[in-house]
């Protein structure tokens, strides 16, 4: 009785905040904009990417003397995809596109403006947190995928991080020069030909593709098999996932309708899957024998 | 986010392997899409409170089709500081909302200097169309710049009342600029509800808005030429360099909110920078359009008998709109609408009215209008940079490198922006 209670009193809510609470005015506070430290960052940027550029193309030019580039043949107008997406589930993605920009905009992005008050090294530990526990999965993911280089990687990581990182709240293995590049079973599928598939949106997480859709239901099920400190079954396991959602939304700038556009949908369908592929002719390259895009430079 | 990823292409990267468009200078071109180099701007606030405003506005034209069902409210955003302050409202640019980049870049250095900072959408970006406008059919300077007068009117009364405003001023970008002119002009007529509106800066403003829109569209057919046949070989061409240099680095790494910039970092040619401007504009009008044709039941586009809905497919429709041009618009939607509704109107008159000097006695006769722009901005001939000139009377400042509003938010034009809102500016000295 208690739970029937309880229910219909969060159904309400929701209902409530998903109306949209139509009142005429209102005004919400967000998080203080940081102009001195953004521009700071997009001047230091700058400056790495000149830097990065100019090594390229030193790295370029001894690479044309001693050995081939390694990449391949560059691409050609016959290898550039159809400006037309696959979706075949339109209907169905646009109803839930459109559940997800309500969603967000009633609870996802207020929990997240809340999160984003917390002191900047709490919710660093939270996101080192949760970034530690999806370490185990791109291992085995890695391993899947016959990269043992970056699976090695991601494992020392995931040790150093839970050790000395104590039980991950800090990102050591970073300031150890062993950068993060998770991976997931979409990957993993890309890695073995596996085509995107139709463009999906998903309630709750957004635009994907049946691939991608597919392969974040495979993680989840790797890392409650792994179960590490069983945070993934009993009561914990319904705590941590909100937390989680909400850290991955507050760094996440997306928001929709931001462009108050109604071509939006559209739009974001196109440059998802664009990047999709961008990403898995990257991959392919790599299934050539051509450089892992994750391997450490030079190895 | 765009300019500074822009801004790291060395311009030695430009090849000549196409031929210049000729119809802009190719530095004003550059500059237009990099903007500001970060390291150009003055020195920032650490810290700048901010809180986005929801608005819903009873005069917004009804009733609002169906596929704006997420704009029945209007946002802004307000920078609030801790005690009594001038308000100066920003009104942003062709199609825009009011929090880019470029607003959060005048806002900070505004805030600095001591002002609270409203910042509002330009009367032709949709979510103004859908949530504020009278008519749904943007474009009209003096309908769109009294729609964002009553705007900003109802915004400052629904204030808290522990904001203590001292002075408005009020500035504008690009088309936004003309609009700011024309609503200080509104409230200077303005005897029972005037705000009231002290001093105007248009940074870049249009002229001619009718001209300066023609002038974009013939930068489009030349850049990127007409039908889908354009946009197709322009995004094959940028799709391919994408693809390329992600094979080639593992220094590009595909998030998702930089694949626009990481497409822009790819730019090379006079041609692909005159692509880049003239499809973000036409980009902006697609929006534009496709309102005003739902609104004024037009049917260009849309069945004025069955209007799109929220899940029908809109493809086909973006895809025929990106291929049509301004004039387009105007003939088949602004003209129609206006003839209908306002009385004595003529074609001749509608673009009469879209000319800054609707509002040219008050420019030349109060001293408290500015304007700021550049020599080679694209939307101005000379004739029109003289008229500026000629209008204000030592009251703009002409610089002589930037296109358009490439040098938005540097030194120079940030002192000399602060100087004019203070009433010190003294005219150019360089």
């Amino acid at each position: 009785m208690r739970r029937v209670g309880s229910a219909g009193w969060l159904l309400g809510l929701c209902v409530l905040l998903l109306g949209g609470c139509a009142t005429g005015f209102s005004m919400r506070s967000l998080p203080a904009e940081t102009p001195a430290a953004d521009n700071a960052a997009a001047v230091q940027k700058q400056q790495q990417f000149m830097a990065d550029q100019a090594a390229a193309a030193a790295a370029a030019k001894s690479a044309a003397a001693t050995e081939p580039a390694g990449i391949g043949p560059p691409l050609t107008a016959a290898d550039v995809p159809s400006m037309q997406t696959y979706d075949p589930w339109e209907r169905m993605n646009r109803f839930t596109y459109r559940f997800d920009a309500r969603f967000d905009e009633a609870l996802f992005l207020p929990a997240a403006d809340t999160y984003r008050r917390l002191p900047s090294p709490v919710r660093a530990g939270v996101h080192h947190f949760f970034a530690n526990l999806v370490e185990p999965v791109s291992v085995v993911n890695y391993l899947v995928q016959l990269r043992p280089v970056p699976g090695v990687r991601s494992l020392g990581r995931f040790v150093i991080n839970s050790t000395l990182g104590i039980g991950g709240l800090f990102d050591v293995a970073t300031h150890l020069h062993i950068p993060s590049a998770p991976t997931g079973f979409g990957a993993t599928l890309a890695r073995w030909g596996v085509n995107p598939g139709p463009y999906l949106v998903l309630p709750l997480l957004g635009p994907s593709t049946l691939r991608e859709g597919g392969g974040f239901v495979a993680d989840y099920g790797i890392a409650y098999w792994i179960d590490i400190l069983h945070l993934y079954r009993g009561l914990v396991s319904w705590v941590l996932p909100p937390i989680d959602a909400v850290d991955v939304r507050a760094n996440t700038s997306f928001r929709y309708y931001s462009t108050d556009s109604p071509f939006e949908y559209d739009t974001v369908r196109f440059l998802y899957v664009r990047k999709t592929l961008i990403e898995d002719d990257r991959i392919r390259l790599w299934q050539r024998g051509a450089r892992d895009p994750q391997a450490p430079a030079g190895r | 986010m765009l300019a500074a990823v822009l801004a790291l292409t060395p311009l030695s990267a430009a090849a000549a392997d196409e031929p210049l468009v000729g119809l802009a200078d190719p530095a004003a071109l550059r500059a237009t899409v990099y903007g500001t180099p970060p390291q150009d701007v003055p020195p920032l606030p650490a810290r700048v409170p901010l809180a986005e405003i929801n608005i819903a506005l009873p005069w917004a034209a009804k009733p609002r089709p169906a596929v704006f069902w997420f704009a029945s409210r209007l946002r802004a955003w307000f920078a609030e500081q801790p005690g009594p302050a001038p308000l100066a409202i920003i009104i942003s640019g062709t199609g825009s909302d009011g929090n880019t980049e470029k607003l959060s870049l005048l806002r900070a250095v505004l805030y600095q200097a001591g002002y609270h900072v409203l910042t509002v959408p330009s009367p032709t970006f949709p979510g103004f169309i859908a949530a504020a406008s009278t008519t749904g059919v943007a474009g009209d300077l003096q309908q769109d710049s009294h729609d964002m007068y009553l705007t900003v009117q109802a915004i400052l009364a629904h204030l808290p009342r522990r904001v203590h405003i001292t002075d408005i001023d009020i500035i504008g970008y690009s088309l936004g600029g003309a609009n700011a002119a024309v609503v200080k002009s509104i409230d200077a007529s303005e005897h029972r509800l005037r705000l009231p509106i002290h001093r105007a800066i248009m940074i870049n403003p249009p002229v001619n808005m009718f001209a300066s829109i023609n002038r974009l569209d013939k930068l489009f057919a030349l850049s990127i030429g007409t039908g889908d046949v354009g946009i197709e070989r322009l995004y094959q061409r940028i799709y391919l360099r994408l693809a390329n240099l992600y094979r080639a680095s593992d220094q590009i790494r595909l998030e998702d909110t930089d694949l626009l910039a990481a497409a822009a970092a790819v730019l090379r040619t006079d041609t692909d920078f005159a692509a880049a401007i003239s499809l973000t504009f036409r980009l902006a009008l697609v929006n534009v359009f496709f309102a005003g044709d739902l609104y004024a039941g037009t049917g260009v586009v849309t069945d004025p008998h069955h209007p799109p809905q929220p899940g029908d497919p809109t493809e086909a429709i973006e895809r025929r709109l990106r291929d049509l041009p301004f004039s387009a618009y105007f003939d088949q939607v602004f003209v129609p609408y206006y003839l209908a509704h306002r009385p004595g109107a003529s074609r001749d008159t509608l673009i009469a009215a879209s000319n800054l000097n609707i509002i040219g006695a008050a420019l030349r006769d109060d001293g408290d209008y500015y304007a700021q722009t550049n020599a080679d901005d694209l939307i101005l001939d000379q004739t029109e940079l003289n008229w500026l000139r000629s209008t204000l009377q030592g009251r703009v400042a002409v610089y002589a490198h930037g296109g358009h509003l490439g040098n938005l938010g540097d030194r120079q034009q940030v002192a000399d922006m602060l100087a004019m809102l203070a009433g010190s500016w003294k005219g150019q000295t360089q």
